[in-house]
């Protein structure tokens, strides 16, 4: 039991990662990024390919995810910047199944390292050092570690006139236009945070399951981002790490009710997903701030 | 259609696909009926469920910003696609029709399905053609996708002509479900792997232009088919990259091709091949 209540933590903490990137491009700035699950896959496959065949140190592996997430989002930004949001969601979809697909095609040094057989025995940081039992909780350590630092960063450029500057996007290019501001440069800059963000993620993700393949990055795990920031309140820092860790309870709840409930698989598995997507859809039609409201600042009246 | 008088993308759309060839796949296997008598149930049906969802979901959103009905939409379609893997399971099902002998037509082998898929299609263009242009009902459709203000305006009921819009799109979306199932397999998915084709079909063509939808689902199959067969070495060479004699795209990467074309698609020309530029 608390073996799984660490696993659940460390999970929650990688996916509140990306919950808090797609935070910073939607709860903050409004952009519609269905495509965020390949910033987790290009972030989680630049450094397994780094450290496993090129012999990088983890740390420095993982720091190249981020790095190469924010590549990726600044170069899907930069032709897309300009288009309208539903337009940006669709295409951002068709890029994230791009990439997909590459990889689902690419192998790594020998025929059944990477695409379809995925990668097996991803090294895991500091392993020799300490002793199993205590593993992980160390790498829980890790990734609060992670999340604490991505959660400042957050709150850094939320105070910064950039980030003011995006939350006047969010609500319509005319305002930061007026104020002299370069809308597409926001967008190319703040898809590259998001994309550094989702890379660390997955990069942490890589080596805490020791194995990833191409079917861990489907559109339904972008999915479970969105129902993260929706459930918990778009714009809100705290408020998207509560929905990360609700989604993570019910994506995962079904290890105990299926040993208490004598329901079948064939139910119970679409039947997790079932209640996550119309709990999405009740907290849109009912609650459409989520959990925990946006605080919103207010300033002095004008005299 | 769909897209442009509701004003957001369904991601659910491809979804009433699956459920409309679920509903014939059960209801020709399960109670024997003859495919030719199923299908329009499961189309009718089809129809019931996009009908269902517009007053579940979307009757409630509908003066919410576009973004927020889009995110609604794609858990919707998860919530469908959840519900068909759960009544029906994950493993690929075949309608009960057996194997024909095909046909040879201008060299090319066709089987009678694929011809009975094709007729089909021209029949339902040419019956939305009709219907759009020679019905009161396809004006006042047509007047909703331009204004909706305007057209409420001049007396026409916009949300009675909302929920016609949802029946008759999801009835075509089982349609297409139904032949998509009859060429190839049933399973769960098969919304999920067509979806970006349809939005391409829709986008290429011009939103909100039926014609441009055909057109672009035309290309769309064309490219995706052709792009493989094209031999790339006079591109490489001119770009000045090694190549061999013979460079193809390889065949694991036909997927991407569409995905591609879409993205190059909204950056260099949104309005679409038919469309007008909106906004």
């Amino acid at each position: 039991m608390i073996a799984f209540g660490i696993y659940l933590l460390t999970i929650t903490c990688i996916w509140g990662i990306l919950a808090i990137s797609l935070n910073l491009q939607y709860g903050l700035t409004g952009l519609v990024n269905l495509g965020q699950i390949a910033f987790f896959m290009i972030g989680g496959y630049t450094s397994v390919v780094l450290v496993m065949l090129a012999g990088w140190p983890i740390g420095l592996g993982m720091a190249a995810g981020a790095l190469a997430g924010a590549v990726f989002g600044m170069l899907l930004a930069l032709p897309t910047a300009r288009l309208q949001q539903d337009y940006w969601g669709i295409s951002t979809l068709a890029a994230a199944e791009i990439v997909r697909l590459v990889f689902l095609n690419q192998t790594f040094g020998s025929p059944y390292v990477g695409g379809s057989f995925g990668v097996t025995n991803i090294p895991r940081p500091l392993e020799q050092e300490i002793a199993p039992t205590a593993y992980p909780l160390f790498y829980l350590c890790l990734a609060a570690v992670c999340l604490v630092v991505c959660w400042a960063v957050a709150h850094w450029l939320m105070r910064l006139p950039f980030g003011r500057a995006l939350k006047a996007m969010r609500e319509g290019d005319e305002v930061p236009l007026a104020l002299g501001k370069n809308v597409s440069s926001l967008r190319i800059r703040v898809m590259g945070v998001g994309g550094a963000l989702g890379g660390l993620a997955g990069a942490l993700f890589a080596h805490f399951n020791a194995f990833i393949s191409p079917d861990y990055f489907l559109p339904l795990q972008t999915f479970m981002i969105w129902a993260m920031v929706i459930v918990g309140g778009a714009g809100n820092f705290a408020g998207v790490l509560v929905g990360a860790l609700l989604i993570e309870l019910i994506d995962s709840s079904t290890r105990f009710i299926s040993g208490a409930v004598p329901i079948s698989p064939q139910i119970l598995g679409p039947g997790r997903m079932i209640l996550i997507s119309v709990l999405v859809i009740l907290v849109l039609i009912y609650a459409p701030e989520g959990l925990l409201k946006e605080r919103r600042r207010r300033y002095p009246e004008p005299r | 259609m769909v897209y442009s008088v509701l004003r957001f993308p369904n991601f659910a759309h491809v979804e009433y696909a699956t459920v409309g060839a679920y509903f014939a796949f059960t209801l020709s296997a399960a109670l024997n009926l003859p495919l030719g008598l199923a299908a329009p149930v499961a189309v009718i049906g089809a129809a019931l469920v996009g009908l269902a969802t517009d007053w579940l979901v979307f009757r409630k959103l509908r003066e919410r910003s576009d973004i927020i009905l889009m995110i609604a939409s794609f858990a919707l379609a998860i919530a469908i696609r959840e519900f068909v893997l759960m009544f029906w399971g994950p493993s690929p099902r075949f309608y009960p029709v057996g194997f024909s002998k095909p046909l040879r037509v201008f060299g090319a082998l066709i089987s009678p399905v694929q011809i009975g898929i094709i007729v089909t299609a021209v029949v339902c263009m040419g019956g939305f053609h009709l219907l759009l242009n020679r019905t009161r009902l396809g004006v006042s459709m047509r007047a909703s996708a331009d204004n909706k203000l305007l057209s409420e305006a001049c007396g026409i009921p916009t949300d009675g002509v909302v929920r016609i819009i949802w029946l008759i799109g999801s009835g075509f979306a089982g349609l297409g479900g139904v032949l998509i199932a009859l060429d190839t397999q049933l399973q769960p998915f098969m919304g999920e792997a067509i979806i970006i084709p349809v939005f391409g079909a829709a986008i290429l063509g011009g939103i909100g232009s039926p014609y441009g939808a055909m057109l672009g689902a035309l290309l769309f199959g064309f490219a995706e088919n052709v792009g493989l067969t094209i031999n790339w070495t006079p591109l490489l060479q001119a770009f000045g990259l090694e190549a061999g004699a013979i460079t193809y795209i390889p065949a694991g990467y036909k997927e991407a091709i569409p995905f591609a074309l879409l993205i190059a698609m909204l950056i260099f020309r949104p309005q679409g091949i038919m469309g007008r530029r909106r906004r």
